[in-house]
């Protein structure tokens, strides 16, 4: 697993104990978690579930109620030319529109105290140097994503942040953004990408924390926190499957009815088969069907306790 | 501080604001400056000089302060700023700075017109025209209350956020209250940040016989703590603020 607590190594980013109260809402409580370098990091949770407080509170725009978000140790507003450390894209990235992409990154260039080449530098990798003088508020929502990566990559940071990036983008925007995730792991960034939507980030993500209503369900490699052991169920149809059910509730399995068999979450094909035999049921069919990815996700992050 | 000032210029000079502000300024002022010129029967040196520093530059200085700073909310740029400057009183101080210089060039370019264009009319109709001497002094007056109220914009942006409210804000408090003030207690109209304290600098008289206005020295440093004031107040709501 590598989002995980570490003991006498600073990774790149990290979450410990992070809450924020507002008012009487508690958005985050008592998050903790580590992003490791060269690895794509899905920051999941449905709407509202917390995770654009929780980058907001890294990103020190939002103050922490308790808690620390840290980058290599230091909080975001303690680092020097923050933009060499941290590229941030958020989920209302917004440009004055009377500005051209140009002249909006070049600001952003002479704040930070970046060379004007690397302005056309981004501007080609985003693919948005031939709309690079016109006015933003003529933009497309995905080629203001573009520009907003374009703005995050500028100071060429080690972290890359990107809340919701997929939002308003078309399916050629939704593959270039994943291959654009998997070349900056690739090249030693440490990624964290929050979506709600965990089919647009599950094929370039290598590791997920998974919140909801501001508290952890999970974190760990993709695997191991959406599709282990406990995501696998079987599908079985007997002879008697009433008689089938008794048995496998007596065994300690939960079963449920679906259409004119059983699922059986958590137990393998094998599991059914020998409680089965046990109790002198016929098969008539026995299906290992593994949960998918987006159930389990939803299973997680449905109201419950956490894991 | 430097890189954060520049930035701030550049963002200046990336938008139609500043050239909007600058050309609609110029305008009204040589409107005033030419139809003045033109259609009065007799000015004196004395009406010249005063004509040359009531221009509008001032106004217009502070209205481009308040949607500088409140633009960064209206168009919702305010985070990606923050994230570029995370230090935000740095930030407010580079953008105040800013907008004082952008007062000083705006002033600069609309003084030096309307006296040369005023002059070439005086000139044209036989009229005494206004010694070079006090030409500078009036020159000067104009550039240190346009680098004022530039910084006092961004403060009254910064506190207020919203721009439409800011706008109109600092158009009743120069139009309507502070006016009224004139004529219901000069003593305290004098101190005002729009006309008060700006008169003061610029030496001239709208509080009547029976108030005098401050001293240039002592209206500069009114100015400055209202800039002081509104920076402060702004400063410390900032600085709270989640920006969510």
């Amino acid at each position: 697993m590598r989002v995980r607590h570490h003991v006498g190594r600073m990774a790149p980013v990290e979450v410990r104990d992070l809450s924020k109260r507002f008012g009487s809402v508690l958005a985050v409580n008592n998050l903790s978690f580590d992003i490791e370098a060269g690895r794509v990091t899905g920051f999941l949770g449905s709407n509202g579930a917390g995770k654009s407080t929780t980058l907001r509170a890294l990103l020190g725009l939002v103050r922490p109620s308790a808690g620390s978000a840290t980058f290599g140790g230091r909080r975001y507003e303690e680092l020097e030319r923050p933009s060499t450390k941290v590229g941030a894209v958020l989920e209302d990235a917004s440009f004055h529109p009377g500005r051209t992409a140009r002249n909006h990154l070049r600001v952003l260039a002479t704040t930070g105290d970046h060379p004007f080449e690397r302005v056309d530098a981004v501007l080609a990798d985003v693919g948005l140097t031939d709309a690079a003088d016109r006015r933003v508020g003529g933009y497309s929502m995905g080629m203001r994503q573009r520009l907003g990566i374009a703005s995050a990559l500028l100071g060429d940071p080690e972290v890359l942040i990107l809340d919701e990036p997929t939002n308003g983008l078309d399916p050629p925007g939704i593959v270039w953004m994943r291959e654009l995730l998997r070349a900056q792991a690739s090249r030693g960034r440490a990624v964290l990408v929050s979506s709600h939507l965990l089919a647009e980030v599950a094929q370039s993500v290598d590791d997920v924390v998974v919140i909801s209503r501001g508290e952890m369900r999970g974190r760990g490699t993709l695997e191991s926190v959406l599709g282990d052991d406990e995501g696998l169920v079987t599908a079985v149809r007997a002879q008697d499957n009433e008689r089938l059910t008794r048995a496998l509730q007596a065994a300690g399995h939960t079963v449920k009815r679906s259409g004119d068999g059983l699922l059986v979450p958590g137990a393998s094909p094998e599991q059914v088969g020998i409680v089965a035999g046990d109790a002198g049921v016929y098969l008539v069919a026995l299906t290992p069907q593994a949960r998918s990815l987006e159930q389990a996700f939803l299973a997680l992050t449905a109201d419950g306790q956490p894991a | 501080m430097s890189s954060l000032l520049h930035a701030e210029l550049l963002k200046l000079r990336t938008t139609r604001t500043f050239v909007a502000l600058v050309g609609v300024t110029l305008l009204l002022s040589l409107l005033v400056v030419v139809l003045t010129g033109l259609l009065s029967d007799r000015i004196a040196p004395q009406d010249a000089r005063n004509l040359f520093t009531a221009d509008f530059t001032g106004l217009f200085i502070m209205l481009l302060g308040v949607i500088g700073m409140a633009g960064e909310w209206r168009h919702r740029t305010i985070t990606g700023t923050v994230l570029a400057a995370p230090d935000r009183l740095r930030l407010m101080g580079a953008k105040t700075l800013a907008y004082a210089a952008a007062g000083l060039l705006l002033s600069l370019i609309v003084t030096v017109t309307i006296m040369v264009v005023g002059t070439i009319i005086l000139s044209a109709r036989g009229f005494e025209t206004v010694p070079v001497s006090d030409l500078a002094d009036v020159l000067w007056r104009n550039l240190v209350v346009a680098a004022l109220v530039g910084a006092l914009g961004v403060g009254i942006g910064a506190l207020v956020r919203n721009q439409v409210v800011a706008i109109i804000g600092v158009l009743i408090l120069g139009f309507v209250v502070e006016p009224a003030l004139f004529g219901l207690a000069p003593d305290v109209a004098r101190f005002g940040p729009t006309q008060g304290a700006p008169s003061g600098i610029q030496d001239i008289e709208f509080f009547g016989e029976d108030s005098d206005p401050l001293s240039p020295a002592v209206a500069t440093l009114v100015m400055l703590g209202w800039i002081a004031l509104f920076f402060a107040a702004a400063g410390v709501r900032l600085r709270r603020r989640d920006l969510v």
